[in-house]
């Protein structure tokens, strides 16, 4: 077969390779267009990049403490049988020691940019018992019927449909007792 | 007299292809202008501009992930996710003649980060072909048709790298320059693809 047959046949191809497209997803893609639908900002790029690599904040903000106590240490000259090292480490600790609240207020943070990005994510903080580690705090939907938890503490987990109205029933059932 | 009808007949052809070629000029600067005036809206933040962008590429895009072998449910996911994508890469878009390659380039990211992710799922193309509507007999209808299916088998079994570049270029209609854009590499590597492509399939069909 000569090489412009094909191509001819090639575009009919294209022409004829169709089928009905569901009436509903066209709805479905401009009810998830954001409201604000605003320029790519660079700014969040680094947000983004936390978020999509699922790296908690405040383990982040760990990293860069530790990160900036070991180069003062090590460019600063400070003894290190001083105790500044032992000091920077009780603060470290302090700042462990308040992560129950912080958890929540870094988690509405997410939860809101989430939203301005047009994701489908719920948020459980109003509703539930901050004590308990296993409360869900956002509940956020993934392609392939999946849910991308984020639990109280912190940690984060990914569920199918029925697991998470297990998790929910759970946590409920919990706070009522 | 015959000669006559016959002069007639070829001044009316004449006039209409005048007429259609005119109309296609006025289609394409109207379809020119109307892609300028929604980018041009898109970058200011207008969301009846991102409806409208919907409206005319959901199907398009929809198909072109049935095209590239993603099931059904698969192909809607996707589509979902491109314009995910697109709503936070407006910043991106330069300007009307971009707008197709701009939009099927984030749809190949799209599809090719699925692939990554399903290594060993697999392809599902689009079944059932639409009847012609050309007007030619039975025989040579079908002919045509077992033709397009044996095409189609090949284009198929493709690498995925061919296989994408004859789906935009040749089924999807776009032109080098956007089918380059969204492949997201050089012009001659495209073309060479391109060029490798069609010799697979003029052996693989005889």
């Amino acid at each position: 077969m000569k090489e412009e047959q094909i191509k001819e046949l090639l575009s009919e191809l294209g022409r004829r390779a169709t089928e009905p497209v569901r009436p509903g997803l066209g709805e479905e893609i401009k009810q998830r267009i954001p409201h604000r639908l605003s320029r790519h900002k660079i700014g969040w790029d680094t947000v983004n990049i936390i978020i999509d690599l699922r790296l908690s904040k405040s383990v982040a903000v760990a990293s860069i403490i530790i990160t900036m106590i070991l180069l003062l240490n090590f460019f600063g000259g400070r003894d290190l049988t001083g105790g500044g090292i032992i000091k920077d480490s009780m603060l470290l600790i302090k700042y462990w020691g308040r992560s129950g609240e912080d958890h929540i207020s870094i988690a509405r943070v997410k939860y809101e940019h989430l939203l301005e990005r047009g994701e489908n994510v719920i948020w459980y903080g109003d509703c539930i018992d901050i004590k308990d580690a296993n409360s869900v705090l956002i509940q956020r939907k993934l392609p392939d019927a999946k849910y991308q938890l984020t639990f109280v503490d912190g940690h984060e987990k990914q569920v199918n449909s029925e697991q998470l109205v297990e998790l929910l029933t759970l946590m409920l059932e919990r706070r009522t007792k | 007299m015959e000669k006559k009808v016959k002069l007639a007949e070829q001044k009316a052809d004449l006039v209409y292809l005048n007429n259609t070629q005119q109309n296609l000029g006025r289609d394409k600067e109207y379809n020119g202008q109307k892609r300028d005036s929604l980018v041009a809206r898109l970058r200011t933040g207008d969301r009846a501009a991102a409806v409208e962008l919907v409206d005319d590429y959901y199907q398009q895009i929809y198909l072109f992930m049935r095209k590239l072998g993603h099931d059904r449910q698969v192909s809607e996911d996707l589509t979902q996710e491109c314009f995910f994508n697109a709503w936070h890469h407006i910043g991106q878009l330069k300007d009307g003649k971009a707008l197709n390659g701009w939009i099927y380039r984030i749809a190949s990211n799209v599809s090719r980060l699925h692939w990554r992710r399903h290594k060993n799922k697999e392809v599902i193309g689009i079944e059932d072909l639409e009847k012609p509507y050309s007007g030619k007999g039975e025989p040579e209808k079908m002919e045509q048709t077992e033709q397009l299916e044996h095409l189609r088998a090949a284009v198929e079994r493709l690498p995925m790298k061919l296989r994408e570049t004859i789906i935009l270029h040749y089924m999807q209609q776009l032109t080098i320059a956007e089918a380059t854009e969204a492949a997201g590499i050089n012009q001659g590597t495209f073309k060479s693809r391109l060029n490798r492509a069609l010799t697979i399939l003029r052996k693989n069909i005889k």
